[in-house]
């Protein structure tokens, strides 16, 4: 079993063809171990110093040569094409250097069932899939397009000169402007729709070994299932199977001599209209805009690569040691191949207002708790002492408004403190507390008018009660001074 | 000596003509199976030409040719140039050696086009040798150069990335001192191997050595680039472009793109002059490019078509840098002039003003000078175009909203172009920016009433696309709007109720507005979070790293605006804290199952744990209340 996060949604296969028997003549090494079980691919130099460590890569699944066509396809394949068929969008690309099985593994032996590849499989799952289902109508769609030096032809059009705009649209996202599509009704028609296309294209290419490897081919199937709800409406899902021929890996060099080892980063581009590449390059794209160059692969396939859409990435390699840098180039690419997905940049607002109100809220409640905590001793306290203020009347009626209002605890109990000690400084700290509080109920925003109302009337009574207990205290003044 | 005599010398020179033609015209027919034929015979020819120049032309010092290593120590050189040992430029040895060092520059770029490197290499580095010889005069000086940058290219190839800068600024360094102690037009390389009648121009001259110089900057950008020097890098991007122009060697919408984009390079780095110059000039240049064709015009003819449509699309791509440099010039200057909970601070509001009037006049003017684009016939609008809209950061209400109707005319300009039908994606960036345009003017309008309208312009602006946009296929920029919303009406929820709190008192109706903005807020929230759900819809267990942050924010926000809530029932007062209490878990128990996430929330999981610990001292409270009251 090779191992699979099925979490991702885009997933990175690799598949290794066998050596042939040109291969195997000539006595070429086998310079690729493929390890399925740990998901990886390990890469010896020939050329590199013998104690150069060999280059590992892990991928979602890797596939050796003893690798079958529908294992591949139940793996790796099977569940994208699920959930297309459950009205979601799925990518496949294909991708490897000419020579590597990609056409193997995409298309395989016509009209033998054990090796057909992943486009006649996904073909037979999709109708087999329509047959079986009850109570629910297909239709079934196909479109073929290409696209060579950054224009978009039309494979399945009669004049194959015309060329297509990408547009968008609001409710259906990007599409080709005017390309045509063909309902299929069965296995037979959509290969019928796929070899005319395939035709179109060699017929429009004046070169076609270059031309297939610089240009990328994309097959789209649009499956809309409508279905009776149980609302009695009709549902219609619409989900779409893009089957990409990547542009192949070759070495951009007419020979393919094997010339001194070449990394793109850091080459210099000699023609001057790169200019704006080395300036786009410089610019960090987070709050500036870059004149759009996304090529129009990426933006045909925008929607298709991020959320809930799946995308699964085929890179078909070699094991022999004369294509060892092509090898490893397929391989980098395809380690990077996850980074395609859109990813979505939510630009936060850094609200430093909220956290401080934040920091104030909790100040709030610990003091609330604190004070809760202070009560029950206070509390304890006072009853052991409740004989002192027996006399009191009000006493015992303050006593069951405290259950209920804490908040106001504090100063009653000073208050009584207060009234036997009748002190002049001590009237005047009770009316500045109450002060106090009734601006902060003032100012607490997370009140009701009507709260803050009665709480301020509240206060207020108290005020009064303490002016009252003050003059009143003047009078108790004499007897117990 | 011998030397050559007009036929032989004719025969010599038609070879090279010959060479020339198969390298660069010929070699473009040769089949896939045979890719180099031309270049291949190409360089038998220019091997025979280097035999004929030996044969024939034997100088005195020819058997002196001792192979020392050449140091790239240019400047030393160029400073020690009247060291004697070395031939005069224009002597017959010094013009033997330049015409072999001709050749074996062809021979070289020939070996490095046919992928073989290092014979490409030997071959220039002969080249050099051999004009190392001489003095630097007008014969050999582009030779001197092209041979730099080619050696350069090729060290870049191999990822000698360093010595590909040495021998670019050695050229660079020559350029300098030839322009500085000789300035003759040069004699180009063919120049050598041309029968006078075909001599060229002294203008083409020019023009051929200013263009090489041109690529010596070009690639050092590149060579700076790559060793992430950006700041030279851009630098060099810029004379590039200033020499392209001065030369008149430039296609004017690709320069438009070019300096547009080298503007946002600046931005970048908060410098607003240069980043206004390259806009103005960009915007100028693409002036240069003709009239848009009408619409009827192009519905007639193709050739109109294609040029409207790429007229049409470059001017709004320099309009959408335009708003950029706006947007950024207002949000650097709300940074600068904030206070630490995001208010105007007045105090370094009155400092900046103070130190502006000081400093910043003359030291913009020393930075200018070296930055211009000059081409005398466009420079005055450039200029013109600059004075619309300021470079300085803008310190009050007035200055900002200057900046932003400059911004707000770019926005209009650009979604001419940018429609929503047909370009939805750029379309709703650019709507974006004009939110964030309006978000950034906010920061400075000291009216709070005032202040929420520019916030529900902002809703009112993406509120609609929210809804029309189809998640299924713009799942990201719908998470982005929705993020968006909630925040402003959030915002405009805390402003409401600043409002009210000058009120002193809460009426019914901003209960109603204050409780409907937390709503709406809360609303967008989940929407974003919602949209994080599996097709079955479920919430993941494990939140992806792009949506990891976005996502426990929402959550937290949520918690607070539950909490703030207003009502006069107590039962909801308790429903809104216990919905709080339970966002506040959500967050705490993600980042106790995944404590990788901690890092991304740590403020933010620090209160809510806070406030999990103390929120139900508050929810109990609340159910004592109402059981007793029942």
């Amino acid at each position: 079993m090779s191992k699979s996060r099925t979490s991702e949604t885009v997933k990175v296969v690799v598949r290794c063809r066998p050596m042939n028997e040109k291969e195997k003549a000539a006595n070429f090494r086998r310079v690729v171990s493929v390890d399925v079980k740990l998901g990886q691919v390990v890469v010896r130099n020939p050329r590199g110093a013998t104690q150069e460590l060999p280059k590992v890569f892990t991928f979602d699944s890797v596939y050796d040569w003893d690798s079958k066509q529908l294992e591949l396809y139940d793996e790796s394949f099977r569940p994208l094409v699920d959930s297309v068929l459950m009205g979601f969008n799925g990518t496949i690309f294909a991708y490897g250097q000419t020579g590597t099985g990609k056409t193997y593994t995409m298309e395989g032996v016509r009209n033998d069932p054990e090796k057909q590849g992943v486009i006649p499989n996904s073909f037979e799952h999709i109708f087999t899939h329509i047959s079986r289902s009850q109570n629910q109508q297909y239709l079934v769609r196909a479109s073929y397009l290409e696209i060579y030096q950054e224009e978009i032809r039309d494979l399945l059009f009669k004049d194959q000169s015309r060329r297509l705009e990408l547009k968008e649209r609001p409710d259906t996202g990007v599409y080709v402007k005017d390309l045509s599509s063909f309902v299929t009704k069965s296995v037979t028609e959509i290969e019928h729709v796929m070899s005319v296309g395939n035709q179109n294209r060699s017929v429009g290419a004046t070169n076609m070994n270059e031309h297939s490897s610089r240009s990328h081919a994309i097959f789209v199937i649009t499956v809309e299932c409508s279905e009776l709800g149980p609302d009695g409406q009709n549902h219609i899902r619409v989900g779409k199977l893009n089957l990409v021929d990547l542009a192949g890996s070759e070495r951009q060099s007419k020979t393919g001599a094997q010339g001194e080892r070449l990394k793109e980063a850091t080459k210099i581009n000699l023609s001057l209209s790169a200019l704006g590449n080395v300036i786009s390059a410089l610019v960090d794209g987070r709050s500036a805009h870059v004149p759009y160059r996304d090529s129009k692969l990426t933006r045909l396939l925008q929607d298709s690569l991020g959320g809930n859409a799946r995308t699964v990435m085929v890179a078909n390699i070699g094991p022999a040691s004369y294509n060892v840098e092509e090898t490893l180039t397929t391989l980098r690419y395809s380690n990077r191949a996850k980074n395609i997905r859109n990813k979505p940049r939510i630009n936060e607002d850094p609200k430093d207002a909220l956290l401080r109100e934040f920091q104030e809220e909790i100040a709030r409640l610990k003091e609330q708790l604190a004070r809760r905590s202070g009560t029950v001793q206070k509390r304890s306290r006072r009853k052991a002492g409740m004989g002192q203020s027996l006399g009191d009347g009000g006493a015992g009626l303050e006593e069951e408004e405290l259950e209920e209002e804490e908040e106001q605890e504090e100063e009653e109990q000073v208050v009584e403190e207060g009234s036997a000690g009748g002190d002049s400084q001590y009237w005047r700290q009770q009316q500045e507390q109450l002060e106090r509080e009734r601006r902060a109920i003032m100012e607490d925003r997370s009140l009701v008018a009507e709260e803050k109302q009665r709480l301020l009337g509240e206060k207020e009574r108290r005020m009064e009660e303490l002016q009252r207990e003050q003059e009143a205290g003047r009078c108790w003044r004499p007897k117990s001074g | 000596m011998a030397t050559f005599n007009s036929s032989e010398w004719r025969s010599v020179c038609d070879k090279f003509r010959r060479a020339q033609n198969l390298s660069e015209i010929e070699s473009r027919k040769d089949p896939e199976n045979d890719p180099f034929r031309s270049k291949y015979n190409a360089r038998e020819l220019l091997k025979e030409i280097y035999s004929d120049l030996k044969n024939f032309d034997t100088g005195e010092n020819d058997d002196n040719e001792s192979d020392q290593p050449i140091s790239e120590q240019l400047p030393d050189r160029a400073e020690g140039e009247c060291s004697g040992n070395r031939y005069a430029g224009d002597s017959p040895a010094g013009l033997r050696s330049a015409k072999l060092g001709v050749i074996e520059y062809y021979l070289g770029v020939n070996h490095v086009e046919t992928e073989e490197l290092s014979a490409g290499e030997e071959h220039l580095m002969n080249c050099i040798k051999l004009l190392d010889k001489c003095n630097i005069s007008q014969e050999n000086v582009s030779v001197f150069i092209q041979a730099r940058n080619q050696l350069g290219i090729l060290w870049a190839s191999r990822d000698e990335i360093e010595k590909a800068q040495g021998f670019l600024e050695s050229a660079e360094s020559m350029y300098v001192w030839y322009m500085k102690e000789v300035g003759q037009p040069p004699m180009d390389l063919t120049d050598l191997f041309l029968a006078e009648e075909e001599a060229l121009s002294q203008q083409e001259r020019t023009k051929r050595f200013e263009m090489a110089y041109t690529h010596t900057l070009y690639y050092l950008a590149q060579v700076y680039k790559n060793l992430e020097q950006y700041e030279k890098a851009g630098r060099y991007c810029h004379s590039t472009l200033q020499r392209q122009l001065q030369f008149n060697q430039f296609v004017p919408l690709e320069w438009a793109i070019n300096a547009a984009t080298l503007s946002q390079y600046y931005i970048t780095k908060s410098r607003y002059m240069e980043g206004r110059h390259c806009l103005a000039a960009a915007t100028v240049i693409a002036g240069l490019a003709g009239e848009v064709p009408s619409e009827a015009a192009a519905q007639e003819n193709e050739a109109e078509c294609e040029k409207r449509e790429q007229l049409r699309q470059k001017r709004a791509e320099i309009a959408r840098c335009w708003i950029k440099y706006c947007l950024n010039l207002l949000q650097d200057a709300k940074k600068l002039l904030e206070d630490n909970i995001g208010e105007l601070d007045t105090d370094r509001q009155a400092e900046l003003k103070r130190a502006r009037q000081q400093e910043e006049e003359e030291k913009e003017r020393g930075r200018k000078s070296a930055v211009l684009f000059g081409s005398s016939d466009t420079f005055d609008s450039i200029c013109s175009l600059e004075e619309k809209v300021s470079c300085a950061f803008p310190l009050d209400f007035d200055e900002a909203r200057a900046v932003f109707l400059s911004g707000q005319v770019y926005v209009t300009q650009a979604k001419e172009y940018f429609e929503m039908d047909g370009h939805v994606t750029d379309h709703i960036e650019i709507l974006q920016d004009h939110s964030a345009l309006f978000k950034a003017l906010s920061f400075f309008e000291e009216d709070l009433e005032r202040r929420c309208k520019m916030h529900k312009r902002r809703v009112d602006m993406l509120e609609p696309l929210c809804r029309d946009l189809n998640a299924q296929y713009y799942l990201l920029i719908c998470r982005q709007l929705q993020f968006e919303l909630a925040e402003t009406y959030y915002e405009m929820m805390d402003l409401k109720l600043a409002i009210a709190d000058k009120q002193d008192e809460l009426d019914a109706h901003t209960v109603k507005k204050f409780n409907h903005l937390c709503t709406a807020s809360m609303k967008y929230y989940q929407m974003f979070l919602d949209s994080i759900r599996s097709p079955e819809g479920k919430f993941p267990e494990k939140l992806e790293d792009e949506v990891l942050r976005p996502a426990l924010v929402a959550k937290f926000r949520m918690a607070r605006l539950h909490s703030r809530l207003i009502s006069p029932s107590p039962a909801t007062q308790l429903e809104n804290l216990s919905n709080s209490l339970c966002c506040y878990n959500f967050l705490v128990q993600y980042c106790e199952e995944n404590p990788e996430a901690r890092p991304a929330v740590e403020t933010e999981l620090e209160l809510s744990e806070e406030m999990v610990s103390l929120l139900p001292l508050k929810i109990n409270r609340l159910k004592a209340k109402l059981a007793s009251s029942n």
